[in-house]
Parts: structure tokens; C-alpha cells; sequence
């Protein structure tokens, strides 16, 4: 069954590819601005500017320029950078670990504080928990990432100095990597927190006025069995079902985290690329972008055959 | 849910983020052979106290690391570190020149109507090791290269400056420079000097990395040798141990690309950046300096910010339109967008401050060519112009608040005596192609240039009129009316006879109206207080502090 799912998924996720990475194409070519001038600055004649562009290829019809770009994307060929010449792909394998890093672990905090703290509020519900609660993941879900991350950075980084405002650390360097990585995660921790906090308080919630909760409790079971066995489980499951949409979401809010930490990361590449016209960079960075996505999509369809049996492929 | 998928989520969890640590050995790229070079010269400095100096820089990433193409600031900055010109800008002051690579500076002979510079270099000069190359001497072979490469269309950005001259090398430590036409030391000088087509490459290295290579890897004699690049992220320089001025004071230099402000300004405050780039705002210099540990340096060169009019456009094409345009604008209002540490008024397109040729405020004064600002009489021109209603007109602006805060400001006061200025706001590379195509009637372009040959040659030339001059460049007046005086002014060797044909050559411009200097604005960086540069700070031609040899952090 999950052999077959699986299959079917994939299948299904290759027109989405071909179609995002041609709108990818496109939208990097509509972008104002020239690659060209934007390598050779404001200095360059326009003789260079027109030597440059037919260099690179941008002087080519559109769709030679498509055919080539998805020529190379079959080949596994990310391209060179229009800017610096380096080819792409080590751009990508060298940032991808600090991306993944920063969102896996920014996921890790909010669910491990967001999943307690939501089954808190539900069982203290109308008490002081509960709308201390309330209050800090109404804060955390209006509160931008990129916000908060400058709030954490004047505190830990400039006022008490315990960790690092920017940066992120030297891939030689494990301890200083790990300290770079505290903040910017703990910014998007704490965001993805506050939704999966309301998100579990609401399940909870939910779950108690079951008549199994009420059952359980007739038969004399003690509160914190009926809790953890009758009302957890049921809850957690729109939660765990949620936390591929919310790796997509972390995704996202990576690319502006990473630009307020300076940090290395896919995002700081894409911005970097955007601001330089560098088009090469700029479609390779969305491509694995778009993969991620995709990816975490079929994982999350697979995750709810694995949990859920009633889910069958091509069933209701 | 069952209940091994709630036990295996956590392990799971942890094994991927285990799996996203970057292995020890994954590193940016760069050659290995390039690393271990510059690895050595670290090790080798592990026992000096000279400490790391972090910039950070606003932009994105480098451009090219080729000097001859290098042009943005953060390029020229970091070429800057790794290079060195014949000549070079006395540190800190851009207004001076001293020996660099060369022993002295040179004396020109003339010959049947060809002039001749003769450069004795210095001995013992060694290049960087780099990829496959060992460290060897610079000798005149690399600066015959060097400058071939500079004058070369399709190697360098700047081939026009060396048009008309040849280079040869008799002896290893000679070079001689053969002019078509002489020049000035005012105009030679720059071009043998650090800055642009004036930085000297190793030959070796330079044929070996190739064009592509050097983008990213520069290779050349300077204080600091190039160590690694991790794209968009920083570049890492480590301090040349056998640099001829002597090792430089700091272990190494780390430029990092830090494009958000409040991170650049978080990271200094942090103590993780030592220097960063500023902003031309007084509010923001003196919000800096305020701070405790940091200190705030403005200084030149300026970049001059000039109003040009077409002057094939109606109604821009009438010298009444220009005038009234002129009269309506006050140069007070566009200073306070800066402030007065920052900005400084300018009233010729050369600016009197940093180069001879420029007019004072009181020179033109004297002429009746400083254009004060005077609503009633704008009025009255427009009305001697047959628009006593005004007129209406659109421009696009660069997104860049340099250009956007002028566009805007120079909306609003136009406004008052009935000129409508409709502004469609672009990208910055997008203005700079319109602006060449000539999209706009009036253009407002912020520039520096090392000389006034430079700035008249490019922006009143008739060669370099935008799309139909003989070499397209940034004459976007159409003007043609003063080519005589800027030739004969780059041909006369006698400086002061130089300086009054570039006078004369503004005098008529400013008569007619083809240009409106508004201000220079001064370059901002801060730094923590133990940064020292080694140099006082009065104009770097590199538009930034300059980082040598004798720059050092006190404990």
C-alpha cells in the first residue's frame, strides 16, 4: 500500500515540478533590471554591458534560453553564477546545511514547546494558564519573525552578550555554528510555537467533551490516564498532520530570518541573488526550493497513510 | 494515533538534524592549493597579536575581483587590500599620490611629438602564492601584462583610459609608458595608480586562474592575500607575511556581506563586526555615535549628485526652461534630506574639493553662474519661455535612496512654481539602462570620478553624448558645445593652464545651462573604538577607509 502511494505521488508531483520551474523561468526573466549591468556596476560603458550579455547568453530568444536552462536541470546542471562565475550547485551544498539546521531545529522548539504548553492551557482551561497562554501565542502568531529576531538579537546578542547577534558560525567550528544557530531558530521557533500551541489547546479541547473523556472518567480512571490516553492521542493527530504545512511555512520564514541574522542559508542566497540579477542563481535556489516543498508534501501524504489506516489512496 | 509514530517522532527529529551538519571538510569553494597557501601564512601569524578585522559590507556578494573590472565599492575595496598600482593615492588622501610599486614618481619625456613615462620598479616585490603557483617576483614582465590587460577591450572595463599608449619592459625592473598624445601628471598619474586599470596583476597567476578565475580569486602584491569566498556570505583574507611595506599589522581581514542595516549596526554594537558600512544621514551618524565603543567616520571623496537636462527634449531644450528649472531648485533643501556633516554643497560639475579644475561657490558667484534659489525669477522665465503655467514632464528614479530622496525632493520644489514631475520609481540596474537610452529628459546621476578630464569627458564630451556619441557613455545633455577646451585641457602638460581650460569649460556649460551640481555626499563608516586604520581620513578614492599595512586593533 505505501509502496503504491508512493508511486502514485511521485508521478503526480512531476507535471507540479515542470510547471512551477517554467513559471520559475519565466518570472526570473520578467524581473526588471539586467544581469549585466548589474555585474559590470555603474561604471561600465555600454559596449561592455552588450559584450557581457552575449556572453552569459541573455541575447538568445526565450525559448533557447528555456530549452537550455531545462537541459541542464535534466543533466543535474545547476549553472554557474552570472555574477561570480561559481557554480551553483556548490553555492547550494554549501548553504543547504544552514538552512536545514535553522528550520529543523526552529520545528523541534515549536513543537516541543508549543505541543505542552497548548495541552496546558486545554486542561487549565479559563484559569490564569490558560489565558497567559492565550496571550503569549496571540503575541507570537501577530508578532513577524523577522521582528522578534532583531528583539532577540539586541537582548542575547548586544545586551548580554551570551550569543551571537549575526552570522553563523564556521562549518569547522561545531560549538560556534551551534551557538549561531540558537537565536534565528529560536525566532522561528517561538512563531511556529504560538500556532501550534492554539492549534493543540483547540484539539484538546475538542477531545474533552468526547463522550469516551466522559466514560473514562464514570469508569474511576485517574485524570491523568484519561488525559494522556483518551484525550492526548486523538488530539495529537491534527497536530503531527499539520507539521508538514508548518516545515513549508518555516521554509519561508527562513529566507527573511536568515537575511536579519546574516546568516548563510538558501534564503540569504536567494535575496543575494535577486539583488544581483544573478538569474542562473536565482531559478537554481527556487528549483530546490520548490523541491523542498514538493517533498515535504509527499512526506506528509505518506505520513498520513503511516498514521492513519482509514487513509487510502484514491479513497473518499 | 498509534503509538510508536508519537515514540519515533522525536528520534526522528534528531537524526535529521544530525544529518544537516555540515561535514568538517565541506568548505567554501576554493581551490585547495589556495587555501594551504594562505593557511600557512596563518599559522605562521598564530603567534602575532594583530587579531582579525571583520567588515561588513552592504551588498549581497562580490562583483569581480578582477580589478580591471571591479567596480562596485565592495570590489574595489576588497582589490584594493590584495593589489597595488605603480603609483599609488597617499593613504587617507586622495588628492596626493607617492610611489607604490614603482620607485618614484616618474617625469615625463616628450619626443617628436610622443611622450614617454619611465618606471624603475621595486626589487624584491613577490606576488601571493596562489593555486599551482609559488610566490615569485614581480618584475616588469607582470606590469607589461598587467597594463596590456587593462588596456584591453575585451579583458578590461576601463580599456578607454589607456587608448593611445603602449607599454614596454627593456630590463626586468623598467617599464616605460609611450603616449600618442601627452598628458598631464594630473591625468597620467590615476592611471598608473591603485585604482581601476591601475592595479598591477601577476601574470603567472593571472593566466593560470584565467578570466573567470580571477573574478573570485585575486591574486597581486598587496598586504593581504586572498583566502577563501563563501559566496554571499564573506570573503576571508589573511595578511601577506612578506608584503615589501612589511607584514601588515592584522592576522587577517574578514569581509562579510551584511546588505541589512540593523544587522550591520547589531553586529558592531555586538562586537562581532569591527567596521561597517554607514549611512549618509547625519541623524544616523550622530545616532552611532552616541553609541559607547563605536566611532563614526565621515570623509570624501564625494560623490557628486548633478541634474542634467536634455537639451534635444522640449521644453528642456530652451535655455530659459534650464534656468527656471535652476532658479526653482534650492540647494539648501536638498542638503538637509543629508545634513551638513554628510552633504556639502557643489556648484561646478567638479567638484572643487577633491580634484584641481573645480570652481568655488565665490568664483561663480562672481560670474553670475551659482544659480541661487529664486522662486520669481523661475517664474518669469518660464513666463519669457511661453509656459507661464509650467509644464509636465516624467522621469524614472533608481529605488536607491541616493537617487530617490533628490528625484523626490526636486519633485516638490519644481511643484511650487507650476512644474509637474510624474516619477515612476525602478530598480537601480533598470534606471541605468533607461537612463542610457535616453528615457528621461532630465537625469540625476550621483558619481565620482578620479579626475576632471574624467568627469567632463564623460558627461559633456560630445563622444560620449548617450546612443549617438562616438563612444556612447554618459552625456545625457547632448551637449557638444565645450569639446575643445576639455581636448586641449588633456593634452596641456602644464597644470595650471590645465586647471583654467577645465574652468573655462564648466564657465560655458554653467552659462548654459546643461547641468545643475547639486551637493557631494561623504562616505560614512563606523568602527569600534580600538580600530585604528593606521592613516588619517580625509578622502579615499576607494570610497572606503582604507585597510593596509599599518591598520590595527588596540587591545
Amino acid at each position: 500500500m505505501l509502496v503504491r502511494a508512493l508511486g502514485q505521488r511521485v508521478l503526480l508531483a512531476v507535471p507540479v515540478l515542470l510547471s512551477v520551474v517554467t513559471a520559475i523561468f519565466l518570472v526570473v526573466r520578467v524581473l526588471p533590471g539586467d544581469p549585466a549591468q548589474a555585474a559590470l556596476g555603474d561604471y561600465a560603458s555600454r559596449e561592455a554591458v552588450e559584450a557581457l550579455r552575449g556572453r552569459l547568453g541573455l541575447d538568445a530568444p526565450l525559448p533557447i534560453q528555456y530549452l537550455h536552462f531545462l537541459g541542464d536541470l535534466l543533466h543535474g546542471d545547476l549553472g554557474t553564477s552570472m555574477i561570480s562565475g561559481t557554480p551553483v550547485r556548490d553555492q547550494i551544498a554549501y548553504n543547504l546545511p544552514f538552512t536545514l539546521q535553522l528550520t529543523l531545529l526552529a520545528l523541534l522548539i515549536g513543537v516541543l514547546l508549543g505541543l505542552p504548553l497548548g495541552v496546558g492551557m486545554a486542561v487549565r482551561h479559563g484559569r490564569a494558564l490558560d489565558a497567559i497562554g492565550r496571550i503569549l501565542s496571540l503575541l507570537g502568531v501577530c508578532v513577524p519573525a523577522f521582528y522578534l529576531g532583531i528583539l532577540l538579537m539586541l537582548l542575547f546578542g548586544v545586551q548580554l552578550r551570551w550569543l551571537p547577534a549575526i552570522g553563523g558560525g564556521s562549518p569547522d567550528d561545531p560549538r560556534a555554528m551551534a551557538s549561531a544557530l540558537i537565536l534565528p531558530a529560536l525566532t522561528l521557533g517561538l512563531v511556529m510555537m504560538a500556532s501550534v500551541a492554539r492549534l493543540s489547546r483547540a484539539a484538546m479541547l475538542s477531545a474533552l467533551g468526547h463522550d469516551a473523556v466522559r466514560t473514562a472518567r464514570a469508569k474511576g480512571l485517574p485524570e491523568r490516564v484519561v488525559i494522556v490516553v483518551h484525550v492526548l492521542r486523538p488530539a495529537l493527530l491534527p497536530t503531527v498532520s499539520l507539521l508538514g504545512v508548518w516545515a513549508v511555512a518555516l521554509i519561508g520564514d527562513s529566507v527573511t530570518t536568515e537575511v536579519v541574522f546574516a546568516r548563510p542559508g538558501l534564503g540569504k542566497l536567494l535575496v543575494g541573488a535577486m539583488l544581483q540579477r544573478d538569474y542562473t542563481s536565482l531559478q537554481s535556489v527556487m528549483v530546490v526550493y520548490t523541491l523542498f516543498v514538493v517533498g515535504i508534501n509527499l512526506l506528509t501524504d505518506l505520513a498520513y497513510v503511516w498514521i492513519d489506516p482509514r487513509v487510502r489512496v484514491g479513497g473518499p | 494515533m498509534p503509538g510508536h509514530v508519537i515514540r519515533t517522532l522525536p528520534a526522528l527529529a534528531c537524526l535529521l538534524l544530525a544529518a544537516c551538519l555540515p561535514a568538517t571538510t565541506s568548505v567554501a569553494p576554493a581551490a585547495p592549493e589556495e587555501s594551504t597557501a594562505a593557511g600557512s601564512a596563518t599559522n605562521s601569524a598564530a603567534t602575532r597579536s594583530g587579531g582579525i578585522l571583520r567588515v561588513g559590507q552592504n551588498a549581497a556578494d562580490l562583483g569581480s575581483l578582477d580589478p580591471h573590472y571591479a567596480s562596485g565599492t565592495q570590489d574595489r575595496a576588497l582589490v584594493d587590500m590584495v593589489f597595488n598600482g605603480l603609483l599609488r593615492y597617499t593613504p587617507g588622501d586622495a588628492t596626493r599620490f607617492e610611489p607604490d610599486l614603482a620607485t618614484t614618481l616618474p617625469v615625463a619625456t616628450t619626443s617628436a611629438g610622443t611622450q614617454t613615462w619611465s618606471f624603475t620598479l621595486r626589487q624584491g616585490v613577490l606576488c601571493h602564492p596562489s593555486d599551482g603557483v609559488p610566490a615569485y617576483e614581480l618584475t616588469s614582465e607582470d606590469v607589461v601584462y598587467s597594463l596590456q590587460k587593462a588596456a584591453n577591450k575585451d579583458t578590461s572595463a576601463y580599456a578607454s583610459d589607456y587608448a593611445g599608449m603602449t607599454f614596454a619592459n627593456p630590463d626586468p625592473y623598467t617599464v616605460t609608458v609611450t603616449l600618442d598624445r601627452p598628458l598631464s601628471p594630473a591625468l597620467f598619474y590615476p592611471r598608473v595608480a591603485n585604482y581601476s586599470g591601475g592595479y598591477i596583476l601577476c601574470k603567472r597567476a593571472a593566466e593560470k586562474l584565467g578570466l573567470d578565475g580571477l573574478k573570485t580569486h585575486p591574486v597581486g602584491t598587496g598586504p593581504f592575500m586572498f583566502a577563501s569566498n563563501s559566496p554571499k556570505e564573506k570573503v576571508e583574507l589573511v595578511a601577506n607575511p612578506a608584503y615589501f611595506r612589511g607584514r601588515p599589522q592584522l592576522d587577517r581581514v574578514e569581509y562579510e556581506y551584511v546588505a541589512d542595516l540593523n544587522s550591520r549596526e547589531l553586529g558592531l554594537q555586538s562586537g562581532q563586526l569591527d567596521v561597517i558600512a554607514g549611512v549618509q544621514d547625519d541623524k544616523w551618524v550622530d545616532q552611532l555615535a552616541s553609541t559607547s565603543n563605536v566611532k563614526v567616520d565621515v570623509f570624501g571623496v564625494g560623490e557628486v549628485s548633478t541634474i542634467y537636462f536634455n537639451t534635444t527634449k522640449p521644453p528642456f531644450d530652451k535655455l530659459a526652461v534650464r534656468q527656471a528649472v535652476a532658479s526653482a531648485l534650492n540647494r539648501d533643501e536638498f542638503l538637509a534630506l543629508y545634513g551638513p556633516k554628510v552633504a556639502h554643497k557643489v556648484l561646478s560639475p567638479v567638484p572643487a574639493a577633491f580634484m584641481a579644475g573645480g570652481l568655488s561657490e565665490a568664483e561663480l558667484r562672481s560670474r553670475g553662474l551659482d544659480y541661487p534659489f529664486d522662486p520669481n525669477k523661475a517664474r518669469d522665465l518660464l513666463r519669457q519661455a511661453g509656459l507661464p503655467d509650467g509644464f509636465a514632464f516624467s522621469v524614472v528614479t533608481s529605488e536607491m535612496p541616493a537617487y530617490r530622496v533628490i528625484y523626490e525632493s526636486m519633485q516638490a520644489q519644481l511643484a511650487r512654481v507650476g512644474i509637474k514631475m510624474d516619477l515612476k520609481v525602478v530598480d537601480h540596474a533598470t534606471m541605468h539602462d533607461q537612463i542610457r537610452k535616453d528615457v528621461n529628459p532630465v537625469v540625476v546621476y550621483v558619481a565620482f570620478r578620479p579626475t576632471a578630464d574624467a568627469y567632463l569627458t564623460q558627461f559633456f564630451h560630445s563622444d560620449a553624448i548617450v546612443l549617438t556619441g562616438k563612444n556612447p557613455n554618459t552625456n545625457f545633455a547632448h551637449y557638444d558645445k565645450i569639446d575643445e577646451p576639455i581636448d586641449a585641457a588633456r593634452t596641456n602638460p602644464d597644470p595650471a593652464a590645465q586647471a583654467t581650460l577645465w574652468q573655462a569649460a564648466q564657465t560655458q556649460a554653467l552659462a548654459d545651462m546643461v547641468a545643475y551640481p547639486i551637493q557631494y555626499t561623504n562616505q560614512v563608516y563606523a568602527r569600534r573604538s580600538s580600530v585604528e586604520y593606521g592613516h588619517p581620513l580625509q578622502s579615499v578614492i576607494q570610497l572606503y577607509p582604507g585597510i593596509d599595512e599599518t591598520t590595527h586593533i588596540t587591545p
